[in-house]
């Protein structure tokens, strides 16, 4: 409990509980195996995508181009033929090595070229969108139906897209326990110490990258396997919600502070707040603005809750 | 010399210069008065958004507006449904545009200075609120949405040859140079960017100082979605949201660099010229929406990467 309030989770798990309710009383069937199954599934993504923002921002870093690079992976996707690169698994480990390749150039611009990330990120993801632009400039064209398959496919009972999200959590407390982790949030919290103390400042931010674009290179696939088909603006919003979601979760921007516990709780309050308005019936003209709105009103939240513990 | 304030400004008229030049070469005809006068249109507006991105990245603490967009279509929305394409109601929808500017402006320069939420977040979360606001307000009022005959002429039309929206840039470029790099107020703002500790101890109220940079700044972004109105003949929904990369782009390459303290506008309006110039030569060659996108992205990096090691060797 010690551990939790800590890490800063409490107030956005207090909000996690104030979303389920109101998803659970709206929802029919909220609780049984199909609707589960299915909002783990529309979930998935989001919470990859957070969780890769998470680490990065861990690492006292940001990723502005997390969304433009889940669009490119889309379209590659959407372009190449499984067939030609011997079949869909081939497939989905290229757009992983696509996914770590622009991870990559991302931590070598800021690493190396020691470029401020949140402006840095911005110009790579107006080149990751040109460059889906290019591949697909209309929404279509259509993507293997064994990716799809493969993700709405359950492993002892237990559907795919659960396990994703149980591997990247599973993976992420690893490194968290390990030399590694401890590495990130050293560096996250005080660089120059970090420095001091003998720990390769750049290489660590540079992992961080690689490991933060492997999950994004996940959702990417997760993403592709629902629409199964090619849209240069299907990442867009994922930019926004992953940056928000951080927030939310009670990992600092400052770096150094928080657990990727609170960016899976913050992608949650997210995904479910979407369902909440979807399902409340909710006219679709006044959807985007309720989730704005919520957004902002969850950021002000755990601002005020933040001071608060900090005065406390 | 790139840095200095002179240095910058000249360079990035020289670079514009070559490229002309190029695109005379590449197509007979680019350099022609009418060609430049359509140029320096375009240019005022990125000029104007970029003018935002100045004041606020110069308040430091990782600032930036990335609602300019989302405030740049409220502004044009508004002021048409306000002007109802009468000639007298034009200066009617201009006030309220730019009032409702200003009053998103407050709120995010709220959440930035006295709350504290990163400006990263404050302003496209709030800019994610504007934007479905106006779907909301679209879908339900179904708004008049022409310009005014009379904005037409001021945003679009030209005085003696010279574009009258361009000169409007003009006298806002001037007042803006004058008020970021000789008034009281731009050194208090340069103070509070550079170091906001000191300029507090030395007595600038320096979360007053960031409240009004994005008070400006989304005023600026309202009036530049009103004009953009006039320019294009309508208001409609995503009118802005081609500013929120540009606007950022030119504010990099003419001089503002993201730990805030300098805000030389200067650099920033010759930058607007260079990228519309670039733009209108990549349209020129039938460049499409991702080559722009990319070559956007790829001359944002490569001006970072110069400021980098120009800032290391000093």
């Amino acid at each position: 409990m010690r551990a939790l309030r800590h890490a800063g989770v409490i107030p956005s798990l207090l909000m996690l509980v104030v979303v389920l309710a109101l998803n659970a009383r709206l929802q029919h069937h909220f609780f049984s195996m199909l609707s589960f199954e299915d909002n783990v599934s529309t979930f998935t993504p989001t919470i990859l995508i957070c969780l890769a923002q998470a680490i990065i921002v861990l690492s006292r870093e940001l990723d502005l181009s997390l969304g433009a690079g889940v669009s490119l992976i889309n379209c590659f996707l959407a372009t190449v033929p499984a067939s030609a690169v011997g079949g869909p698994w081939a497939l989905m480990g290229l757009a992983l090595l696509l996914a770590l390749a622009l991870g990559a150039i991302n931590g070598l611009i800021v690493t190396v070229f020691g470029l401020p990330s949140l402006i840095a990120t911005f110009a790579t993801g107006a080149v990751w969108y040109g460059l889906a632009l290019t591949m697909v400039p209309q929404p279509g064209g259509t993507i293997d139906e064994t990716i799809g398959n493969v993700y709405s496919d359950t492993v002892f009972h237990i559907p795919v897209p659960l396990l994703i999200v149980l591997a990247a959590m599973l993976i992420w407390t690893v490194i968290g326990r390990h030399r590694l982790g401890r590495r990130i949030v050293a560096v996250g919290s005080n660089p120059v110490a970090a420095f001091q103390a003998g720990i390769p400042v750049a290489g660590v931010k540079f992992i961080a990258y690689l490991v933060g674009w492997l999950l994004v290179g996940l959702g990417a696939i997760a993403i592709s396997a629902q629409t199964l088909s090619g849209d240069a603006g299907v990442g867009t919003a994922y930019t926004l919600t992953s940056v928000a979601a951080v927030v939310i979760g009670g990992i600092s921007l400052a770096g150094g502070r928080g657990t990727p516990w609170g960016a899976l709780v913050g992608a949650l309050v997210l995904g479910i707040v979407a369902n909440v308005i979807y399902f409340a019936g909710i006219p679709s003209i006044w959807q985007e603005f309720f989730k704005g709105l919520v957004i902002v009103a969850a950021l002000g939240f755990m601002v005020i809750e933040q001071r608060r513990t900090a005065i406390a | 010399m790139i840095g200095s304030s002179w240095g910058r400004p000249a360079l990035l008229l020289a670079l514009t210069i070559a490229l002309l030049v190029v695109g005379q070469l590449v197509l007979p005809g680019f350099i022609g008065l009418g060609q430049i006068a359509n140029q320096l249109k375009i240019a005022a507006f990125l000029g104007l958004f970029g003018l935002c991105q100045t004041v606020v990245i110069a308040a430091g603490g990782q600032g930036l507006d990335l609602s300019v967009g989302a405030i740049a279509t409220l502004g044009g929305i508004l002021g048409a449904a306000l002007m109802a394409g009468s000639n007298a109601m034009t200066i009617v929808g201009a006030v309220a545009a730019v009032g409702a500017g200003l009053g998103v402006g407050l709120l995010n320069g709220m959440g930035v200075a006295v709350l504290g939420v990163p400006p990263l977040v404050m302003t496209l979360a709030l800019s994610s609120v504007v934007d479905g606001g106006l779907i909301v307000g679209v879908s339900l009022a179904h708004p008049a949405d022409a310009a005014s005959p009379g904005l037409v002429a001021i945003a679009g039309r030209s005085l003696y040859g010279v574009p009258s929206v361009a000169l409007i840039w003009a006298g806002i470029a001037a007042i803006a140079i004058w008020l970021l790099s000789r008034s009281a107020w731009g050194r208090q703002l340069c103070r509070t960017g550079a170091n906001p500790v000191t300029a507090r101890l030395s007595g600038t109220h320096t979360v007053r100082v960031r409240v009004m940079a994005y008070m400006l700044s989304g005023g600026v972004a309202a009036l530049g979605g009103f004009l953009l109105t006039g320019y294009v003949g309508q208001a409609f929904l995503g009118l802005g949201n081609a500013y929120v990369l540009t606007s950022i782009v030119v504010a990099a390459i003419g001089g503002v660099t993201l730990a805030g303290g300098k805000a030389p506008y200067g650099g920033v309006a010759c930058a607007a010229i260079l990228m519309t110039v670039l733009v209108s030569l990549l349209t020129a060659i039938n460049m499409g929406e991702n080559g722009r996108q990319i070559i956007f992205g790829l001359t944002l990096l490569v001006f970072l990467m110069i400021d980098r090691r120009l800032g290391a060797q000093r």
